[in-house]
């Protein structure tokens, strides 16, 4: 059972939703900063929200489609969605509010699933209790068992586990798959956490100012970022515009002028023209800082280099470096203790060509 | 903690609706059989309040009495209010009404006059000798008397000073009231200093305790001819007109007098009108 | 002395006008809180019109469109045998119209404030809208509609100018205590005004009293969330009760 969906939904003026993406049965993460639109097309999917055109189907069925005028009305959609807060009916027990969504059932019948469900995410023990009397974990899966025990044919999720802990969060997720290993349905899943849709995701759909900036699965979307927005969600915290020198086909590679300085940089090889202007981002992370003129090393970029600025932030330190352009850089307090690095004292700075990553800038 | 809502609400609605259909089927609105309701001119007050007692003693009906001015319960009589008799404290509505053919034929009765006196509180150093005029006194701040737009008391009131020449001088002072008995509340609670009423209000105990009266010569004013007559919307014909019956009575027509009213009839012949009751 | 059949006329005319605004207020009610009409405000004004007009207008067009000379009062009068003003019938129209507002708004506050979110999670468990709005929006907006109800009630209650109006002043049909008590006043029985009128007062003040202590419970009622855990803006760090 696949997902499709190909929609534009136009909210106001100066925004409008235009989003294609598939998702197969497992997670695909909806990923993008606040205000992207993950949630309009969220709403979009559940039916909550009509779309201006487009096409939105769950394997055969036609949810929407605006050629032939379909627009299957929530109620029959037969999903389930996880709102932020959650949304459980206050007035009404745990074992009121997974019941509510199987009404049409015999009582007996509601019982054993309502039962069956709960069990199955460990909160047996709370059918008599409110939503207010029960903690924020046990809210959640209160909310997913409700949204489950109806068998829906696609589960939608706007970050519900935002508000929770990392273990706790582990937990729901892994009762989750296990429930979906059964149904294989599909799981789209919003966040703006690139470490959750990393750990979660079988897919990532990136969105950015209402446009899908990025698709496919998590490691090749999030590592090899090509987009600025992506760079940025996924912490590239270095982005640079530079202008194309010259390009070595043999090398795989290009050699780069970066903008307001003279230094140039090489790296990987992309489909442009020599003069032309392109970004590139490079994690923190991936820079290396010697206090000596490194040698024999197979990193092709080698800058002479001053620091600019030392701030301990936890286990990591930050330092700003400047070498033409300033460049942020991680490194541990140890390597910092040990090479005695002070504010003002000249460094070298080693950046591997692969670690620089061409983006396509935001529009 | 909070407290479990169970879904009632189908069953409340049924409840409701049987509610509502109870109460408006439960209808006490159509008058039993020998009861009918009189619109009479606000200055019966005082004499119907003893008359239907003495009618209900007497043969049972009972009566139930809405006061107000002549003039508006002509207009709502018009427009279908459900009456069975109509005493007017003017001639002209029930002719009217009798000219819309609103009425049962034959049935309307001139049964008195009624009369205007000035009215001023017991405290008051007025001459009342003096009559209408001393209205124009500076220390007289405000005079009540009925509307004359819709009250016969009113009309005749206003006739009355325009004929002593003050109405032009007194119009800034009068308060009006929405009847004849409107205005003798106001003065009785003091909220007006003067009055011009009915008699028929003025000799009741309860202004007689607060204040003195003198009547305003009958000459100085067209007569207020008191009449009845039966509608002919009315479903208590019979009922209605045994009550006019009654109230031809010698015995009534007395108590009639003992009000303040004059009573023009068979009995007090010298004081027949052209158009004679029949 | 007690007017037993003002009395008895006026509970019945307010429980018979506040059962038929709770069946006519509840749609409107809803259907003003959830519309997203652009001309919806021409509706309000409508609803919220008896609130600024003096009864006297309200009283004299109500009148009007019941007379004879109207289409709707020749139509009454051709069904039922008779003329429509100053029957218990016409004022409980008149009534109805007149409390409309003290109905209504309390109800579209209270159904406006239900979290859109749980209207949509019923709607995504495939309730109809109708199942919504008896089993989620009605429930968690009983103060509102209970607050509409008494409201229209107690205002039923003390009504003067629309019911002298369109209802006249004949006892056991359409004289109610409020009239009753202008009738004794003009008829100098001022302890009869007085009985009534105190009648009125401590009923009044009894119905207020209870809606605002039910108001006051339906505050805590509707609390979601005791802990602002769940509350999308608060990040990671912030702990949680387990």
């Amino acid at each position: 059972m696949q997902l499709s969906v190909r929609i534009a939904k136009r909210l106001s003026k100066s925004f409008s939703l235009e989003a294609e993406f598939d998702a197969p049965a497992g997670f695909a993460m909806l990923l993008g900063p606040s205000g992207a639109g993950k949630t309009t097309l969220l709403n979009c999917i559940a039916g909550l929200l009509r779309p201006d055109a487009g096409r939105i189907a769950l394997g055969e069925r036609v949810l929407f489609d605006s050629a032939s005028r379909t627009n299957l009305p929530v109620q029959e959609r037969k999903l389930g969605y996880l709102f932020q807060n959650l949304a459980l009916f206050p007035h009404l027990t745990i074992a009121q509010n997974v019941k509510y969504g199987i009404s049409h059932l015999p009582a007996e019948q509601r019982s054993e699933r309502m039962t069956a469900m709960l069990e199955s995410f460990r909160i047996a023990h709370l059918v008599d209790r409110k939503p207010s009397e029960i903690s924020g974990g046990e809210r959640q899966r209160a909310a997913l068992a409700r949204s489950l025990v109806t068998n829906p044919t696609m589960l939608l999720l706007d970050e519900p586990l935002l508000a929770l802990d990392v273990v706790t969060k582990a937990k729901i997720v892994d009762d989750l798959r296990i429930w979906n290993a059964e149904h294989a349905i599909p799981i789209v899943y919003v966040t703006h956490s690139p470490q959750e849709a990393y750990a979660l995701g079988e897919r990532v759909v990136v969105l950015d100012a209402g446009r899908v900036v990025g698709r496919g699965m998590p490691n090749e979307v999030l590592a090899a970022p090509r987009h600025e927005t992506i760079a940025q969600i996924v912490g590239f915290e270095n982005v640079f515009d530079v202008t194309v020198k010259s390009v070595s086909e043999s090398q795989g590679t290009m050699l780069c002028q970066m903008d307001g300085s003279l230094t140039e940089i090489d790296v990987p090889l992309g489909h442009v023209e020599i003069g032309e202007r392109v970004r590139i981002a490079i994690r923190a992370g991936d820079i290396i800082a010697a206090t000596e003129r490194p040698q024999h090393l197979s990193a092709r970029n080698n800058f002479a280099a001053r620091i600019v600025s030392i701030r301990r932030e936890g286990p990591r330190v930050i330092l700003l470096i400047e070498a033409g352009v300033t460049f942020e850089v991680h490194v541990t307090p140890r390597a910092c203790d040990e090479l005695g690095l002070a504010e003002g004292s000249p460094v070298w700075l080693v950046i591997k060509s692969y670690s620089c990553h061409l983006v396509a800038p935001r529009e | 903690m909070t407290r479990v809502v169970k879904n009632r609400s189908a069953p409340a609605f049924g409840l409701i609706a049987a509610l509502v259909l109870a109460l408006l089927a439960a209808n006490p609105v159509q008058a039993g059989a020998g009861e009918i309701t009189i619109a009479a001119a606000s200055d019966l007050t005082f004499a119907f309040k003893d008359l239907t007692a003495r009618v209900h003693k007497q043969t049972g009906n009972s009566v139930k009495l809405s006061y107000g001015s002549s003039g508006n319960f002509f207009s709502q009589i018009q427009s279908g209010a459900p009456y069975d008799l109509f005493f007017s404290a003017d001639i002209d509505y029930p002719k009217k009404l009798e000219g819309a053919e609103l009425t049962e034929p034959g049935t309307l009765y001139e049964y008195a006059t009624g009369k205007l006196v000035l009215w001023v509180p017991t405290a008051s150093k007025l001459d009342l000798k003096r009559g209408l005029a001393v209205l124009t006194e500076p220390s007289i701040r405000k005079i009540a008397i009925a509307n004359p737009q819709h009250a016969p008391y009113g009309r005749a009131t206003v006739a009355a000073m325009e004929h002593a020449g003050i109405y032009d001088q007194v119009k800034q002072k009068l308060v009006l009231g929405e009847n004849i008995s409107q205005a003798a509340q106001f003065v009785e609670s003091g909220n007006a200093d003067h009055g011009v009423l009915a008699l028929s209000l003025a000799v009741a105990p309860a202004m007689k305790e607060k204040g003195r009266y003198v009547e305003v010569p009958s000459e100085d004013y067209p007569a207020i001819i008191q009449a009845a007559v039966i509608l002919k919307s009315s479903h208590e014909k019979e009922t209605a007109q045994a009550f006019l019956k009654f109230i031809k009575t010698p015995a009534s027509l007395a108590l009639m007098a003992q009000y303040g009213f004059t009573i023009l009839n068979q009995i007090a012949g010298e004081q027949n009108h052209e158009s004679a009751p029949n | 002395m007690m007017d037993w059949s003002a009395i008895f006329l006026t509970l019945r005319l307010a429980l018979v006008v506040c059962a038929l605004l709770l069946i006519i207020g509840m749609p409107i009610a809803s259907w003003l809180s959830f519309s997203k009409w652009r001309y919806k405000f021409f509706v309000e004004s409508i609803v919220a019109l008896p609130l600024v007009l003096p009864p006297t207008v309200l009283g004299f067009y109500v009148l009007v469109a019941m007379g004879s000379q109207s289409p709707f009062g020749r139509w009454y009068q051709s069904i039922s045998g008779h003329a429509m003003p100053f029957t218990f019938t016409g004022l409980v129209i008149a009534s109805v119209i007149y409390s409309l507002p003290f109905a209504v708004q309390p109800m579209t506050a209270a159904f406006g404030q239900v979290d859109r979110n749980l209207i949509n999670a019923s709607s995504t468990l495939g309730a109809s809208r109708l199942r919504t709005f008896i089993r989620i929006v009605l429930p968690l907006s009983l103060g509102g509609v209970v607050t509409g109800v008494v409201l229209s009630f107690a205002h039923t209650l003390g009504e003067f100018g629309v019911v002298l109006m369109v209802g006249g002043n004949i006892p056991g049909v359409t004289q109610t205590v409020s009239i009753a008590i202008y009738d004794h006043v003009q008829a100098l029985d001022y302890a009869g005004a007085n009985h009534m009128a105190l009648l009125l007062l401590a009923f009044s003040f009894i119905t207020l009293s209870i809606t605002y202590s039910l108001n006051r419970r339906a505050g805590i009622f509707y609390r979601p969330y005791r802990d602002s855990a769940l509350r999308p803006e608060v990040g990671f760090a912030k702990t949680r009760r387990h």
